[in-house]
C-alpha cells in the first residue's frame, strides 16, 4: 500500500517535471512553469510529504526499530490531534500562509512525533524484561539528537523574534520550548530507570524522584502555556490550538501535585505512626511482602492491624488509599492510643472537675435504667466530688475513665493473672496477629468514634461555664454529657471487638480465675464504676425503644449491639439527658418509661434548677441503701474486667 | 532490576505455572510483554457452563498491583456479570473508590493483596453462581432469574462453541 502510493507519487512527480522540461527545454523556464501551475504544485507538495514520511520511517528504523502495536496506536491518535491543532493554528496566521510556513509546521509535527515515541519507549523500559545495549544506544542518541534540534530551533525562533518582532516564529519558539521540557523529563526518567536496572536491589526512592520530576516539569509547562496564551492574546488572537494540550498539562500538573501531597502524607504517617517491623516479627510472619511478592529483609513497616509490608510498597499504596491492603483497616481513622494517653498524674483541679462530671455521666444511664446503675454511679461519684483526691496517686483519675487507664489496668491485671495461673506470658506475641485476616472477620472493624476533647483538663472558663444554674450553664453540662456518651459508645465498640476476639481465643486463657484482690481494691473508684456503667448505659441506649430495658442491661453481652450509628446515639443521648433532668422532680424513679413520660424541655429546666443539687444528694442517700444491687454490679464489673483481660487486643498492648 | 510491576507479574506467572489451580491456566501472550496475559478457564462442574473452556485476556496497568487489571473474555459469553463485549464485571476488578454499579462494598474491591489467581478463581465462582443483582448483561440476568432452562440451553450452546463443536 505504502509502496504503491510512493511509487505512484514518484511517477507523477517525474511526469510533471518531465513534462515541464519537455515543454520549456531549459531549467529556469521549467521551474517557473511548474510553480505557476497549481496542478503541478499539488503533485510537488504531495511528493514532498511522501519524502518526509519516508525520511521519518528511516529515522524510526535507525532509532527505534519496530514499533509495538500500542506505540503505533498512541502515535496515530496523538498525530491526528496535533494535525487538527496545526490546522487551527493556520487560521490565526492565514495572512502569512506560504510554503515555508507549511514546511515549518511539518518539521514541528515531525519532531513532535519522535518526542512522543521517545517518551513511550522510556516508559516501556520499566516494563520490559530484557534490554540490550542497542536499546540504550538508540534511546541515548535519539534523546541527544532531539534535544539539540529543539534547542537550535528554539534559538532560531528567539533570534528571529528579536530581530523581526513577533511573527509566527513566536509559536514555534513556544512549541520547541515545550518539547525541550518533554525531552528533559524523558531524559531524567531514562536516567532513573537505567540506574535502577544496573542495581540488583529495587531502588526505593525512584518513585519519589519520578514524582518530583513530574511536578517540576508540569509546573514549567503550565507556566509556559499560560505565558504563551497571554502573549498570543495580546498580539494576535486567542490561541485556540493550544487549549487542548494546555488543559491536559494543567490536569497532569494537578495530579502530580496531588500525588506529591499524598505521598508526603503517607511518608509522614509511616515515619511517625507505624513502627518498623522487628526481625522477630518478620520471622513469625511468612516474610513476604504481599504487595510486591518479595522477601522482606529490611525497611518494612507494621500497621496498627499487625500486617507487615515493605515501606516503599506501602507508600505507593497509601498514595491512593489510606487503608491496610490486607484487612482494609482505615489507618487514618484508627485512634492511636499513644496520642490520647496524656499523662495527667495528680492534677487537683482536673480531678475535681472530672469527679463533678462523673455523676452527671452516670445519671443518664440511671435515668433510663432505674436503680440498677444509680447506686454505683452516684454513690462513688459524688463522694469523690466532695474530696477531690481521695486515693492519692494510686488511682490517677477517679472521675472519668480514660481508655489508656482502663487498658493499662487491664494489662497489668492480665499479666498478674497469667503469672498466677502458671502460664507464662505469651512470648512477644504481636497482639495484632490475633486478628484474623481480611474476609474471615464477619463484621468489618468498626472504627471507634472520634475521641472527644480531653475531659480531665478543664480550664477556668470551662468550669465557670458549667457551674451555676442558668440555662447556658445547663446547656454546657449537657454538651459535656454528650461528649461522655461518645466516649462510652467508643468504649462499647471496643468492648464488642474484644468479645469478638475472645470468642476465638484458645481455651487455656478462658479458665484463668478472676483476681479478687485487684478487683476488690478497685471497686470503690469512680473510674471503674463509670467503666462498668459504660456497657450498661449503652445497653440502655440500645434499648431505649425496646420494652425490656432491664433485660437488655442485665446482659452486657446482649447490650453491646453495634452503636456505631452516631446520629442516632446522640439523639439517644439527648433523650437520656432530659430524663436525667427530669429526676429533679421525682427522686426515686425506677422505670425508664416513667422518665420518658416526664420529658422536661430545656426551657423548664431553668425554672427548676434550684432544686438540682439537693436532689442529687437525695438520690445518693436513696441509692446507697441499695447495697445488694451494688454487689450485683460489682460482680458484673468483675466479669467485664475478666473478659477484658483475656483479650490481648490491639489497644491494650499499645500502652505497654 | 526491572520495574516492580514486572517483577510481581513474573512472580505470579512463576507461581501459576509451578502450582496451577484446577481448571485455570494463565500466562503472558508473549514473553516480551508481561502486561498482556491470556487465560483459559474451565467451566465449573455441575453448572450449565460445565465442560467449556473459555479463553480470556488480561491487560495489566503499568502500576500493577496498585491498580487492577482488566479482564475480557475473547469468546462469546452469555452471563449476567459479563458485558456483551466480553468484559467481566466483578467487584474484585474494580479499584476502590469508583463504583460503576453502586452496590459494591469496598471490602470486595481490588487491593494489592489480590492476584491473577484470585481473580480467575472469582471468575470461576462467578460462572457457577451469577450475581443477578449487578446486571452487566441485563437480558442474561433476567433470563437467569426467570427462565433458567433457556439460560442453560444458551450456556450449553456456548460451551459447545468454545470446544469447536457445531451448535
Amino acid at each position: 500500500m505504502q509502496l504503491l502510493i510512493s511509487s505512484v507519487c514518484m511517477a507523477l512527480t517525474s511526469a510533471v517535471i518531465g513534462n515541464a522540461y519537455y515543454q520549456k527545454q531549459q531549467f529556469y523556464p521549467a521551474v517557473v512553469y511548474i510553480t505557476k501551475s497549481n496542478a503541478s504544485m499539488a503533485v510537488i507538495y504531495i511528493q514532498f510529504f511522501v519524502i518526509v514520511f519516508m525520511f521519518g520511517k528511516l529515522l524510526r528504523k535507525i532509532f527505534l526499530g519496530t514499533l509495538r502495536a500500542a506505540e503505533f496506536e498512541h502515535l496515530l491518535e496523538r498525530f491526528w490531534y496535533a494535525l487538527t491543532e496545526t490546522c487551527l493554528a493556520f487560521t490565526v496566521f492565514r495572512d502569512d500562509f506560504n510554503p515555508r510556513f507549511v514546511a515549518l509546521f511539518t518539521v514541528l509535527l515531525f519532531l513532535k512525533s519522535f518526542h512522543w515515541l521517545a517518551e513511550e519507549r522510556v516508559d516501556f523500559m520499566e516494563r520490559s524484561p530484557v534490554l540490550g545495549w542497542l536499546f540504550h544506544i538508540r534511546v541515548g542518541s535519539l534523546l541527544t539528537m532531539l534535544g539539540i534540534l529543539d534547542y537550535v530551533l528554539l534559538m532560531h525562533a528567539y533570534n528571529s523574534t528579536l530581530v523581526r518582532g513577533p511573527t509566527v516564529q513566536l509559536v514555534f519558539g513556544f512549541e520547541y520550548a515545550i518539547l525541550l521540557t518533554v525531552i528533559a523529563s524523558t531524559a531524567i526518567k531514562y536516567v532513573l530507570h537505567a540506574a535502577e536496572m544496573r542495581t540488583d536491589t529495587p531502588w526505593e526512592n525512584k518513585a519519589v524522584f519520578l514524582l518530583y520530576t513530574e511536578l517540576v516539569i508540569g509546573l514549567i509547562k503550565v507556566v509556559l502555556y499560560l505565558l504563551f496564551v497571554v502573549i498570543m492574546a495580546k498580539i494576535y488572537a486567542l490561541p485556540m490550538f493550544v487549549f487542548r494540550p494546555m488543559f491536559f498539562t494543567i490536569r497532569n500538573f494537578r495530579k502530580a501535585l496531588n500525588d506529591v501531597i499524598m505521598s508526603r502524607r503517607a511518608i509522614r504517617n509511616m515515619n511517625t505512626l507505624y513502627p518498623d517491623a522487628t526481625p522477630e516479627e518478620l520471622r513469625q510472619s511468612d516474610n513476604i511482602c504481599i504487595i510486591c511478592r518479595e522477601d522482606m529483609v529490611n525497611h518494612s513497616k507494621k500497621l496498627p492491624c499487625g500486617h507487615i509490608f515493605h515501606t516503599t510498597c506501602l507508600r505507593s499504596w497509601f498514595q491512593r488509599q489510606q487503608t491496610c491492603p490486607t484487612c482494609r483497616l482505615n489507618i487514618l481513622r484508627t485512634p492511636t492510643v499513644n496520642s490520647t494517653a496524656i499523662p495527667r498524674a495528680a492534677e487537683e483541679p482536673a480531678n475535681a472537675a472530672a469527679a463533678a462530671a462523673a455523676p452527671t455521666g452516670g445519671q443518664p444511664a440511671a435515668g433510663a435504667d432505674g436503680a440498677i446503675i444509680n447506686p454505683a454511679a452516684t454513690a462513688t461519684g459524688v463522694p469523690d466530688a466532695g474530696q477531690p483526691h481521695p486515693n492519692g496517686s494510686a488511682i490517677r483519675n477517679p472521675g472519668v475513665p480514660n481508655f489508656a487507664d482502663i487498658l493499662a489496668e487491664a494489662n497489668n491485671l492480665r499479666n498478674e493473672m497469667s503469672n498466677r495461673a502458671g502460664i507464662p506470658p505469651p512470648p512477644m506475641m504481636p497482639p495484632f496477629m490475633m486478628q484474623p485476616p481480611f474476609g474471615y472477620f464477619p463484621p468489618p472493624l468498626v472504627p471507634p468514634p472520634p475521641m472527644p476533647q480531653d475531659l480531665n483538663t478543664f480550664n477556668e472558663d470551662e468550669l465557670r461555664a458549667m457551674e451555676g444554674n442558668l440555662r447556658t450553664h445547663i446547656e454546657e453540662r449537657i454538651k459535656m454529657l454528650r461528649n461522655i456518651l461518645v466516649m462510652v459508645d467508643s468504649a462499647n465498640i471496643l468492648m464488642q471487638q474484644y468479645q469478638g476476639i475472645i470468642a476465638r481465643l484458645p481455651p487455656p486463657m478462658q479458665v484463668v480465675p478472676p483476681n479478687p484482690d485487684t478487683t476488690a481494691q478497685r471497686v470503690p473508684t469512680a473510674a471503674d464504676a463509670t467503666a462498668a456503667a459504660a456497657p450498661a448505659q449503652s445497653g440502655a441506649a440500645a434499648s431505649a425503644a425496646s420494652p425490656l430495658p432491664r433485660a437488655a442491661a442485665a446482659d452486657p453481652a446482649a447490650a453491646s449491639t453495634p452503636v456505631c450509628d452516631k446520629p442516632s446515639t446522640s439523639r439517644a443521648a439527648t433523650t437520656e439527658a432530659k430524663p436525667h433532668e427530669g429526676q429533679v422532680n421525682s427522686v426515686a424513679i425506677s422505670s425508664p418509661v416513667a422518665n420518658a413520660s416526664e420529658k422536661v424541655t430545656i426551657e423548664d429546666l431553668g425554672a427548676e434548677e434550684d432544686i438540682n443539687p439537693s436532689t442529687d444528694a437525695a438520690s445518693v442517700d436513696v441509692d446507697s441503701e441499695d447495697s445488694s444491687e451494688l454487689s450485683e454490679l460489682r460482680k458484673r464489673r468483675l466479669k467485664f474486667l475478666e473478659e477484658r483481660n483475656k483479650s490481648p487486643t490491639a489497644t491494650s498492648d499499645k500502652t505497654d | 532490576m526491572a520495574g516492580s510491576a514486572l517483577r510481581r507479574l513474573m512472580a505470579e506467572y512463576k507461581q501459576l505455572t509451578m502450582d496451577p489451580p484446577e481448571g485455570i491456566a494463565a500466562g503472558p501472550i508473549s514473553e516480551d510483554n508481561f502486561f498482556e496475559w491470556e487465560a483459559l478457564i474451565a467451566g465449573p462442574e455441575g453448572t450449565c457452563f460445565e465442560g467449556g473452556v473459555f479463553p480470556a485476556r488480561l491487560v495489566f496497568p503499568p502500576d500493577y498491583p496498585l491498580s487492577p487489571p482488566k479482564m475480557k473474555f475473547t469468546c462469546d459469553m452469555f452471563h449476567p456479570n459479563i458485558f456483551a463485549d466480553g468484559r467481566v464485571c466483578i467487584s474484585i476488578l474494580h479499584a476502590p473508590g469508583d463504583d460503576p454499579m453502586g452496590y459494591e462494598l469496598s471490602a470486595e474491591r481490588w487491593s494489592p493483596v489480590q492476584s491473577v489467581e484470585k481473580i480467575l478463581l472469582s471468575v470461576v465462582s462467578m460462572l457457577a453462581e451469577p450475581n443477578d443483582e449487578s446486571g452487566a448483561n441485563v437480558d442474561a440476568a433476567i433470563m437467569w432469574r426467570e427462565r433458567r432452562d433457556e439460560f442453560n440451553r444458551i450456556a450449553q450452546r456456548l460451551v459447545r462453541k468454545t470446544l469447536g463443536l457445531s451448535a
